[in-house]
């Protein structure tokens, strides 16, 4: 685990990374976890000073609460996902026009200069996968998609607590960053580790005066400070063949008791940064000569997802929550090539009764 | 990064001929220059109402012909069209049959209700097609629901072309019954290529019957109908198990979806 940044490496005090911060903010609208209504939220964030420095999130299933902390990058992620930026819950396709009979489109595909500032190894592996889904394995790659993402600058920072919802280290998609960023913060005692991931991200750091270049020994305490965050994560399950396992699982009864529960309320799935599902709504004005087509949201435990012809091929709700955790953990991989989970634990904090996807996945794979 | 081809982008087509096929179904031939494989479909809009998935079911010199039932909300709309009217669509998308697969072989067409729409293209290219022996079966529900009244005379002259009701009707001499009844009467090489559309029962019903029959469930195609709201595998809707029908479909080897489509709410 004992690595060194690929563009140089650089330690830096809270003066640096305020500095980082504000220059960042010169060229992107930036979004990082901010406090909003008593949950850390990202955020467009105008000033250093909304960071939640000082606090950490408590999580449990169906549980939330933040409690102060001693250090600053001592929560993990926030409630949402970056998701709700490059993917938003609402989102216009077409402005469509009726003029004597005949139509006219619009189309305004929104290009950003998006800073994801403070994004944790989870998200960051979301975002690949969301990359995977959008762009890089379709055949018609999503244009809105790709005018949010473009220029995307990436601050990761690596984890140095996990919650009891955490499970990165089960899917293997953290709590280390490997990959994916301009600049990655890693908090230390005697400052902050910044490790360059990119071109860009090494030109922005030129121009910062406050820095030293990093050591042998803060490459050793990052390693330190990620093994006990991944030992504050028990494993859950064995990734390596669960695809397998869980085809060969479709007609178990298990998925019944799971029915007992929940309450397909679709929270798991808005609250997940990979759940991709959409409809596409018309809105239209009153004098009827004007129609949005807009992208929302929308989840495979809904009554109507799977209509066909008014029926709705997915009737129970037992047979809604084996499609999600099927696609997560089987099917996706069919599809992208990877798992569709992330083990970032949303899904288990927002689930309003608590269900476990880690205690689902190991009941019914390898019960 | 180069600008993406907007997948939501809608065109437009004048409808040239609109014939009514029977109560509430409408066969529309919308000029487009657009190309497109037996077996695709389009996604037909109505102006402020939405989008629905339609089978291109035949293409002309300079237009394709879409065969639309007034069910739900778009297709009430879409079925209001007259001629010189516009149609907006997007498109085509999805797979096509794989025809070659049944040359110098039988190639069994089955076709259920309005699933004779998606068929109807691949048929008529099959017509001309090195094709030892090519049989279409059609079944319908009453006498009323028949499609393409007009092109049997033509198909019976040029390939084995057997149509049954469901229900009998003085109007009707011909056969009654389900079609898995004139499925079994059929006598069929082991290694004929069947392509088929209908509704899920009758598919599932027929493919049993072919199983009996000898043919492998790999000879066997089934076009899907699911709910499909972008057609380009990224809102979620038409998935079974890992495949999206909008993209991976809507035409599928049997034995590849076999296990998600027999098995109850995939």
């Amino acid at each position: 685990m004992e690595s060194k940044g690929k563009g140089g490496s650089y330690l830096l005090s809270l003066e640096g990374i305020r500095e980082l911060f504000d220059r960042l903010r010169e060229k992107y609208r930036v979004i990082a976890p901010k406090l909003k209504d008593g949950l850390i939220a990202f955020s467009e964030v105008d000033n250093f000073e909304s960071l939640p420095f000082g606090y950490k999130n408590v999580e449990a299933p169906g549980f939330y609460t933040l409690e102060r902390s001693g250090g600053y990058f001592t929560y993990t992620h926030p409630y949402n996902s970056f998701k709700n930026f490059l993917h938003p819950p609402e989102l216009a396709l077409i402005k469509v026009k009726k003029e004597k009979g005949k139509l006219s489109f619009q189309v305004h595909i929104q290009e950003e200069t998006l800073c994801l500032f403070d994004i944790r190894a989870c998200d960051l592996s979301a975002l690949r996968v969301l990359d995977l889904v959008f762009l890089h394995k379709n055949p018609h790659p999503d244009p809105y998609y790709a005018g949010l993402r473009k220029g995307l600058f990436v601050v990761a920072v690596n984890c140095t607590y996990a919650t009891f919802t955490c499970f990165c280290s089960t899917m293997g998609t953290g709590p280390e960053v490997k990959e994916g960023y301009d600049l990655l913060i890693t908090e230390l005692s005697e400052g902050f580790l910044v490790e360059v991931g990119s071109e860009r991200g090494g030109e922005i750091l030129e121009k910062i005066e406050n820095k030293s270049d990093a050591e042998r020994r803060h490459f050793k305490e990052k390693a330190q400070r990620l093994r006990e965050t991944e030992a504050m994560m028990r494993v859950h399950f064995e990734r390596e063949g669960l695809p397998e396992r869980l085809y060969g699982k479709m007609d178990s009864t298990y998925w019944e008791h799971i029915e007992k529960r929940c309450v397909a309320c679709t929270s798991c799935t808005q609250a997940c940064p990979t759940c991709f599902c959409f409809d596409i709504l018309e809105r239209n004005n009153l004098e009827l000569d004007e129609s949005l087509r807009v992208r929302v949201w929308d989840s495979c435990f809904s009554p109507s997802f799977a209509t066909v012809h008014r029926f709705n091929l997915r009737q129970s709700v037992h047979s809604r929550y084996r499609q999600w955790l099927m696609h997560k953990f089987a099917y996706w991989v069919d599809q992208f090539d990877c798992f569709g989970c992330v083990g970032c634990g949303r899904c288990i904090t927002w689930c309003p009764v608590g269900i476990d996807i880690r205690e689902e996945v190991r009941r019914i794979a390898y019960a | 990064m180069p600008t993406l081809e907007n997948p939501y982008l809608l065109k437009a087509g004048r409808v040239e001929k609109v014939i009514k096929e029977c109560e509430g179904v409408y066969t529309f031939h919308v000029k487009t220059q657009e190309p497109a494989y037996p077996g695709q479909y389009n996604m037909l809009y109505a102006f402020g109402v939405g989008e629905a998935p339609i089978t291109i079911a035949s293409m002309g010199e300079g237009y394709i012909v879409h065969t639309v039932r007034a069910v739900g909300d778009v297709t009430r709309h879409i079925d209001q069209l007259r001629e010189g009217d516009y149609l907006y669509w997007r498109g085509p998308y999805g797979n096509r049959w794989e025809i070659e697969r049944a040359y110098n072989k039988t190639l069994l067409i089955i076709s259920g209700g309005l699933g004779l729409a998606a068929t109807r293209w691949v048929f008529e290219e099959a017509l001309n097609k090195p094709i030892k022996r090519l049989v279409h079966l059609y079944g319908s529900k009453d006498y009323d629901s028949l499609l393409y009244r007009y092109l049997y005379e033509n198909w019976s002259s040029k390939a084995e072309f057997y149509i049954t009701l469901d229900r009998p009707d003085p109007r009707w001499k011909g056969k009654v019954g389900l079609i898995t009844e004139l499925l079994k009467e059929l006598e069929l090489d082991e290694d004929t290529i069947v392509f088929t559309c209908g509704p899920d029962p009758m598919v599932k019903a027929c493919v049993r019957i072919l199983q009996e029959k000898g043919i492998p469930q790999n000879n066997i195609y089934a076009s899907l109908e699911r709910h499909m709201k972008c057609s380009v595998g990224t809102c979620g809707h038409c998935m079974i198990g890992p495949y999206f029908v909008c993209k991976d479909g809507p035409i599928f080897r049997y034995d590849l979806i076999r296990e998600y489509f027999e098995r109850k709410e995939v």
